[in-house]
């Protein structure tokens, strides 16, 4: 039972979060979009920083690139919830339309599966086993193992600060850097979960949008018609 | 057989309606769990590590810079230009809309975002100078899907990212293809116009087209920047994107001011006198001057040991002041001398300097500014999780060595290059009809890029082929992007735009016959720039 301490933390998180989102959803909305905003400006003022550090400076901060590229990743992790929650992402919706409406409805519904299918396969898989199959690894196994030999990151340190206060070793755990892929991936299994609620309920139509232009052509829908 | 259950598993999923990035996700995430019997943590580890694909990140910053300068105002601009510059042959109109869409999509590089922009003043426009409504929006819906194919262009650096193949490379391979696209799709439209006796617009004469042109520069000098930048060597694709978006940031909110706390203040104000106009004028020009010219020297010595010197400096600063004094003295009447209109200009400056600074923080971080980052990255996420899956599914592919065992086959039963370029087009064409460009890219890319080494096909030119490949798969029936845009902005029904685009679409598919079978028109411009491509795979 020991070695489910991450599942249950997780698990305490994402029902923290839930709740405060029942709660105050307007404001757990917005921090959810800041977050995203807050990450790409980062890595907008870092690079733009080395840039303007290496021509005008001749200096530069070596773990720029680590940065940038862990942020990097944050962002898609941190997004692809927030996707599905908004409707955001793109599908192919030609047979869809061309079912009758209770098909239709069932095959959202089967989307919003696959979701959390995707979410809970790549957190850990064990429950597969459970059902018979063979299984290994998985998120979560990879980021205990990641915990436990606390191995650091290559060139991101902690600031000076930090490590004296905290008294923690200089290099960035690797096990900090990774946690965005837990909650990510916990997250997605929530919006999945709360997209099957929606669509069940008929809250919700689909899961998806036919295309990356859908606002666009809704804002301007006719405006050239005669 | 395993790949066969593969590809079954994503195509299955996604006429389900699951989202693209879960189908693709899902079926190599299913792929490894149950056939493949490997360890789930890779696949984990590799979704976490598609950050590390440094070329990939250049791609929320081109989405931005994008969003900041696909406004109206922006188009207006440009195609204010094109009409000057080719509205007056027959078909004019026609034909500076496909220039004003080529110019909207170098800066947007999203062919709905083109679309709807230039489309909504164009079409317009158009048919009150009597073009009927189809040929109209024929052109639009053609002419907007150049954006993927002129650089900067995403298709391109997601191409460059999954083939290790130069971002420099296949923007300068773009740009020839770009350029020829859009003049045939010009010739064309004056083959109709002399046919139906399509109207001219007057010539305005050259002093006018000089006038758009400075209106439009500071948009299309975000190209300069993001080419030059990469040529000269002085940034990283990437960091010239991010470069892009944050001059384009600037442009938006304090020099076009098309947005923002600045909106409501132009840079000349009714009640300014015509000293002042003339002097503001001028110091403008020649403090515009100065910043692109410090700008394109900064690329062309910024590599270099010395960098920029002070020699650099002091002749731009006397170009750019001698540009100033020149235009002071030749717009200025007897009334009032050199001294006078630079005295005069001096409170227009104070001014618009003052409301830039008082604004500056409002204007950056305000609504307008955080609605529309928050945009471009929206549009960032969506594009970037298909993108990581259809890695995974790649990775998944190499795994099983689906690529090699393809290349192979096909090398085995006697491909040439010539038929395997047939192939690649069909596929794409097929393809491009069901999948977003830049996914389809990154699962196609590693299949056919070993099988086109094989065969001798050149990297870059393969990469162009395949764009075109996509903008193609944007306007044919039945899942094309811009037809369903142009048939909502214009209320045609989608099988009316259908019909309405397809004469130009015949143009592209010639166009499209012509890059696959004349390498020379993508590979001779960044061969001559940048020496001959070489393959280390």
């Amino acid at each position: 039972m020991a070695a489910y301490w991450p599942h249950l933390s997780l698990l305490i998180l994402i029902a923290v979060l839930w709740l405060l989102e029942l709660r105050f959803y307007n404001i757990m909305h917005h921090i959810e979009e800041h977050i995203l905003i807050t990450i790409i400006a980062l890595i907008m003022v870092v690079s733009f920083g080395q840039v303007v550090a290496r021509y005008g400076f001749n200096t530069g901060w070596s773990a720029a690139l680590e940065f940038n590229t862990i942020m990097f990743s944050w962002l898609i992790l941190f997004g692809m919830s927030y996707g599905i929650k908004t409707n955001l992402h793109l599908g192919v919706d030609i047979v869809l339309k061309a079912l009758p409406k209770p098909v239709e409805k069932l095959l959202a519904l089967f989307g919003a599966l696959c979701v959390i299918g995707y979410g809970l396969i790549l957190l850990d898989p064990f429950w597969l086993e459970a059902l018979g199959f063979k299984v290994r690894g998985g998120a979560i196994d990879y980021w205990a193992k990641m915990f436990k030999i606390g191995i650091g990151a290559e060139e991101l340190r902690y600031p000076m600060w930090a490590q004296e206060w905290f008294g923690i070793q200089a290099r960035v755990h690797r096990w900090v850097i990774l946690s965005p892929l837990l909650l990510g991936l916990a997250l997605m299994v929530l919006r999945g979960t709360q997209a099957f609620i929606d669509i069940f309920t008929g809250k919700r139509e689909a899961l998806i949008s036919a295309h990356e232009a859908e606002d666009l052509v809704e804002e301007n829908k006719n405006i050239l018609a005669e | 057989m395993d790949a066969l259950i593969l590809f079954a598993l994503v195509l299955g999923l996604l006429f389900a309606g699951v989202p693209v990035g879960i189908s693709l996700g899902l079926s190599s995430i299913l792929f490894v769990t149950f056939i493949s019997h490997d360890s789930l943590s890779s696949v984990a580890i590799s979704l976490f590590g598609v950050g590390n694909h440094y070329t990939l990140l250049a791609i929320p910053f081109f989405i931005l810079a994008s969003s900041f300068m696909s406004t109206g105002g922006v188009a207006k601009r440009l195609i204010d230009f094109a009409i000057a510059a080719v509205g007056h042959f027959r078909g004019g109109l026609a034909m500076a809309s496909v220039l004003a869409c080529m110019m909207f999509a170098a800066l947007s590089g999203s062919s709905p975002a083109t679309v709807v922009a230039i489309g909504s003043i164009a079409i317009a426009g158009m048919r009150k100078v009597g073009y009927s409504k189809e040929f109209a929006s024929g052109i639009i819906a053609n002419a907007g899907t150049l954006g993927i194919l002129i650089p900067p262009s995403i298709v391109m650096v997601v191409y460059a990212a999954s083939t290790d193949v130069s971002v420099g490379r296949m923007f300068l391979a773009g740009i020839i293809p770009g350029a020829l696209a859009g003049a045939m799709l010009m010739l064309a439209i004056y083959v109709v116009a002399r046919k139906r006796n399509l109207p001219a617009e007057s010539w305005k004469g050259m002093f006018y087209l000089l006038h758009a042109g400075k209106q439009a520069s500071w948009g299309l000098f975000l190209v300069i920047i993001i080419m030059g930048g990469i040529y000269g060597g002085v940034f990283t694709p990437t960091e010239a994107a991010i470069v892009a978006a944050i001059y384009s940031m600037w442009v938006a909110l304090f020099v076009y001011r098309d947005m923002g706390p600045l909106q409501p203040h132009p840079w000349l104000q009714d009640s300014d006198t015509d000293v002042s106009r003339v002097g503001f004028q001028g110091t403008a020009y020649g403090a515009s001057l100065f910043f692109m010219v410090s700008i394109l020297t900064f690329f062309a010595v910024g590599t270099s040991e010395e960098g920029m010197q002070a020699s650099h400096w002091l002749s731009i600063t006397i170009v750019s002041a001698v540009v100033c004094f020149a235009y002071i003295q030749w717009r200025k009447t007897d009334d009032f001398s050199l001294a006078n209109a630079l005295a005069a200009a001096v409170p227009i400056w104070r001014r618009n300097v003052g409301l830039m600074l008082k604004l500056l923080i409002p204007a950056i971080f305000g609504g307008q500014s955080r609605q529309t980052i928050l945009e471009g990255t929206r549009t960032t996420i969506m594009l970037m999780f298909i993108i990581a899956n259809a890695l995974l599914f790649a990775h998944t592919l190499s795994a099983e060595r689906i690529p090699q065992m393809i290349t192979e086959w096909m090398v085995g039963i006697g491909f040439n290059w010539f038929t395997f370029l047939i192939a690649v087009n069909i596929l794409l064409l097929i393809g491009g009809q069901f999948m977003e460009p830049s996914g389809l890219l990154v699962i196609v890319a590693p299949v056919v890029f070993p099988i086109a080494m094989e065969l001798g096909v050149d990297p870059i030119h393969l990469g162009i082929i395949m764009v075109v490949n996509m903008e193609i798969g944007m306007i044919t029936p039945p899942i094309g992007l811009n037809l369903f845009v142009t048939s909502g902005i214009t209320g045609m029904s989608l099988s009316q735009v259908v019909r309405a685009a397809l004469p130009f679409v015949a143009v592209l598919m010639v166009f499209l016959i012509m890059v696959t079978y004349i390498p020379a028109i993508s590979s001779w411009l960044p061969t001559l720039m940048m020496g001959p491509e070489i393959v280390t795979k």
